[in-house]
């Protein structure tokens, strides 16, 4: 299945389309977007350090608006926001 | 009571009468203003603007939740609280964030004002893009947010 991974802060470096698209399995967890994204930055930015460290460092999110831990298991097509360190205010 | 949004620096700008008109009450005795502002220096680097980015759904959750907090941790029961943050790029001297928090009792009201901004700090989700005068940017690095659910 496709699944979409909004990107925020940092991360909209990674694609000018701010968001990433990935054919992964059903029932795959956060920690294979993660690893996913990974590989992504390795093809496409040269395993851009700062960005992979971004990556290690977020938090994932779902279209309910839960911020979900790397064992949470995607079932049905649907789009992941990344939420990368936060500073505001 | 509590007003929350991420307000688009295209539509309109963040006002502080908006907040005054909001927590205004017969009801209160103290009200407090919070309001961050674009510098021009950080890190050693001159600062002429700050792009911000904000999850807007998750930001207004955290701001409901840090509100209904308030009254478990601090036992504040009866305020009006009104936050606004702006989104998009903001010059220097422009108001990015508004907090007004008005209480019975100036003790409560300082209180409740510092928390806000605090918790807003560490759990909202809300990124800067600072721009130099050499027309270079860069994001600043920020705090990982703890995942709190499996």
């Amino acid at each position: 299945m496709k699944i979409k991974i909004e990107l925020f802060g940092a991360s909209r470096e990674f694609s000018k389309n701010n968001i990433i698209e990935f054919e992964i399995k059903n029932n795959s967890t956060i920690k294979k977007i993660r690893d996913e994204m990974i590989n992504y930055l390795d093809q496409n930015f040269d395993g851009n350090k700062d960005f992979k460290k971004i990556v290690k460092n977020s938090v994932f999110c779902t279209e309910n608006n839960n911020i979900v831990s790397d064992n949470y298991k995607i079932t049905k097509n649907q789009k992941i926001a990344i939420i990368p360190p936060i500073g505001g205010g | 009571m509590l007003h929350a949004k991420i307000v688009d620096i295209k539509e309109k700008k963040i006002s502080l009468s908006d907040a005054e008109k909001f927590i205004s009450s017969n009801s209160y005795g103290a009200s407090i203003f919070f309001t961050g502002n674009v510098r021009d220096q950080n890190n050693d680097k001159n600062v002429v603007g700050i792009t911000y980015d904000s999850h807007d759904a998750l930001v207004i959750k955290s701001f409901q939740e840090i509100y209904n907090e308030a009254e478990e941790k601090l036992n504040i029961d009866e305020k009006s609280v009104f936050i606004e943050h702006a989104k998009g790029y903001l010059n220097l001297g422009e108001t990015s964030i508004i907090i007004g928090v008005a209480c019975k009792h100036r003790d409560e009201a300082y209180l409740l004002s510092r928390y806000i901004i605090e918790e807003i700090k560490k759990r909202s989700p809300i990124w800067k893009k600072e721009h130099y005068l050499n027309e270079e940017t860069s994001w600043l690095k920020g705090n990982p947010i703890v995942n709190e659910k499996n």
